[in-house]
């Protein structure tokens, strides 16, 4: 699979050097943990209708957990179409959603090839679920559009270089702003929705070593709790109270279902409140 | 997608399809009851070069194979390993202790879907490739199953074929089939101890499996697909039932352990007690390893037109301009399909969810079946 037009880096994955310093001692008592209350969610910035040459874009910034070396996440979104289908293509009553989810080659400590990876793909595909179920899709038979978010940096922390399986939490988070981004981006194309769509995650986590006790958090970022036990990415449509796409995700087992719905509720929580900020931002465009 | 594949319903059908699972009990156009599993024909260790092999018939025609195969890899070393090391030669715990330190790593398994008639890189298939991994690695117990010593690790990579042309979302069947292939897996009896080149017993026989038999320990996971229609929860629809549902979730889950890898060392006791609980019971207690939303393939579908707007009925229509839009504002009309708009009610989703989950419900049923399964 290796895109042989472009100079690409190295084949085999290279891990940036940490250098020890007087602070390596203490790195674990160091460690930053959530200062948010467990229902808050990060602050973030969301500007629409920042590509000119697109039908319809945004852009979403969300603040870094206040420590230098970790980086918030940064999504922008372009929407081209509606637009017809080409001619070789059979009917369609209804439009024809496609997404494209890429992180940036530098968006995350791993380095990303050009092409998606099966991890990239899987994200567009539930994109497209939470999507589909917030576009009035009858609206346009027989036209096409295209929804494409880049990934400019990741929610990554840069100092854990030995930090291992926080990446599979870490889609969550990416894919909660990539709902929103992209609603917000629908919205500035005009193309009519049954309702603003906003992803949140909300996860269970487990700090203070063996003896902590697990607790729901919204928002979470995986390098300030110690384990995430369980996590799940909601997109919901506020106004009708439906979620379009969830994701769950963590090990539970069915005498904890209370634990399980009580985290679909507090992902539902941090959906509403990052679909204020998308209606806040949407009605500054307006004015 | 493979779940969008276009069905040719047409909407009258789609409506009439969409009452008849609506009704209680609904009725389902291959005769079955809403929790009944579609028959399937399994087998075990069908192919001689895998580590294990297993090949699953559902009686639509769909079938499916997976071959396991596993390599020795060396584990990449991480910053920090060498201070952790330090600590563990001071203090020797023996065969408990290094049991704790195990760790494994989701990179350690690879997982691949092939459908015949669509590319590899098709987000569908992604998609399900990524859902099936994740149920596996979720507890992340599966992961510590291919430790070998602290240098060097089993990569699995997990083949999974349909050798059928896709009639109906394959989830359910690619899902049951890896679960099969997985508990008939062998690995090499290892010889050499500790921190050493691994060295392995040559004779297969002795090959212990990846599961092992006959134990109350865990067992690969097992995802479900399930719909809801109306009020109705449906168990492994086919594809038409698909293109009418509401709400499509993807669930996978897996047994609970009665005795856990934790309590293994300490005395039968515990063990001994949580089996007299479970067996108060009826039925196994499960895990829910995962919960994903599948793309309904029923929001693609072409909706239909009453007859108060069709003009072949008569109907003056005196604005031709757009006759979609129109149609597409009219009130709901009985027997008239139209294609659901936005997403499922929250209690809906947490009401499928608990069914799959259900002591004694149709995920035990399905783990029994494949318990009789014999294994070579």
């Amino acid at each position: 699979m290796a895109d042989r037009r472009r100079v690409n880096g190295p084949v085999g994955a290279t891990i940036p050097p940490v250098f020890e310093d007087e602070e390596v001692q203490t790195q674990e008592t160091q460690r930053v943990t959530r200062s948010r209350a467990p229902n808050g969610i990060r602050k973030m910035y969301l500007k629409t209708g920042v590509t000119p040459s697109a039908s319809g874009s945004a852009y979403l910034e969300i603040e870094t957990s206040g420590k230098d070396g970790v980086s918030g996440l940064k999504l922008s979104c372009t929407v081209h179409g509606p637009r017809s289908l080409p001619r070789s293509s059979p009917f369609s009553p209804h439009i024809i959603l496609s997404t494209h989810v890429k992180f940036a080659p530098f968006a995350t400590k791993q380095r990303r090839g050009y092409l998606r990876d099966p991890s990239e793909r899987d994200l567009g595909t539930h994109l497209e679920a939470a999507l589909r179920g917030a576009i009035i899709a009858d609206r346009w038979p027989k036209s096409g559009v295209d929804i494409i978010i880049s990934i400019i940096e990741g929610d990554q922390d840069r100092e854990t270089s030995g930090a291992q399986g926080d990446d599979t939490w870490d889609m969550m988070n990416a894919l909660s702003g990539c709902i929103t981004v992209a609603s917000a981006a629908l919205a500035d194309a005009g193309i009519d929705c049954v309702d603003t769509v906003a992803g949140g995650v909300a996860a269970l986590v487990k700090d203070g070593g063996e003896t902590g006790t697990a607790r729901i958090v919204i928002d979470p970022i995986s390098s300030e709790h110690e384990s995430i036990e369980a996590a799940c990415c909601i997109a919901y449509l506020p106004t009708r109270d439906e979620i379009t796409n969830l994701w769950f995700k963590g090990d539970m087992p069915d005498h904890d279902m209370g634990i399980y719905s009580e985290l679909v509720q507090q992902g539902i929580q941090a959906s509403k409140l990052a679909n204020r900020v998308l209606v806040e931002s949407l009605g500054e465009t307006v004015k | 997608m493979a779940s969008t594949q276009h069905v040719l319903l047409s909407p009258a059908e789609l409506a009439y399809l969409h009452e008849a699972l609506s009704l209680t009990p609904p009725i389902r156009p291959d005769g079955r009851a809403p929790m009944q599993f579609r028959p399937l024909v399994a087998e075990t260790e069908i192919l001689p070069g895998t580590n294990g092999s297993a090949r699953i018939c559902f009686a639509d025609g769909t079938e499916a194979i997976v071959g396991v195969k596993a390599e020795v890899e060396r584990t990449r070393g991480y910053h920090g390993d060498e201070q952790e090391e330090g600590g563990e030669e001071e203090e020797e715990g023996g065969e408990e202790r290094r049991e704790g330190e195990r760790e494994g790593q989701g990179e350690w398994v690879e997982l691949t879907v092939e459908i015949p008639g669509y590319r590899d890189d098709d987000a569908g298939t992604a998609f399900l490739a990524a859902m099936l991994s994740e149920a596996l690695l979720a507890d992340g117990r599966f992961a510590k199953k291919l430790w070998i010593s602290r240098r060097f690790h089993w990569k699995l990579f997990l083949d999974i074929l349909l050798i059928s042309p896709p009639l109906s979302y394959p989830l359910p069947l690619l899902s049951l089939t890896t679960h099969l292939a997985l508990l008939s897996t062998r690995l090499p009896r290892l010889k050499s101890e500790g921190d050493e080149d691994p060295f392995f017993d040559d004779d297969w026989a002795a090959a212990p499996y990846l599961y092992p038999q006959g134990t109350t320990t865990t067992r690969p996971p097992i995802t479900l697909l399930v719909m809801a229609v109306g009020r109705n929860i449906i168990f492994d629809p086919s594809k038409e039932e698909l293109a009418v549902a509401d709400v499509v979730l993807a669930v996978s889950v897996g047994e609970a352990a009665t005795n856990s890898a934790s309590t293994k060392g300490k005395g039968k006791a515990i063990g001994g007690m949580d089996i007299d609980s479970a067996a108060a019971q009826p039925g196994r207690s499960l895990r829910l390893l995962s919960v994903r939303t599948v793309d309904p393939p029923s929001r693609v579908t072409p909706p239909g037109m009453p007859n108060a707007t069709n003009s072949a009925y008569g109907v003056a229509v005196s604005v031709q301009k757009q006759p979609e839009a129109r149609t597409v504002e009219a009130q709901a009309v009985e027997g008239v399909w139209k294609a659901p708009r936005g997403g499922a009610k929250p209690a809906v989703m947490a009401a499928l969810v608990q069914k799959v989950l259900e002591r004694g419900g149709v995920a035990d049923e399905v783990l029994d079946a494949l318990e009789a399964v014999e294994l070579g």
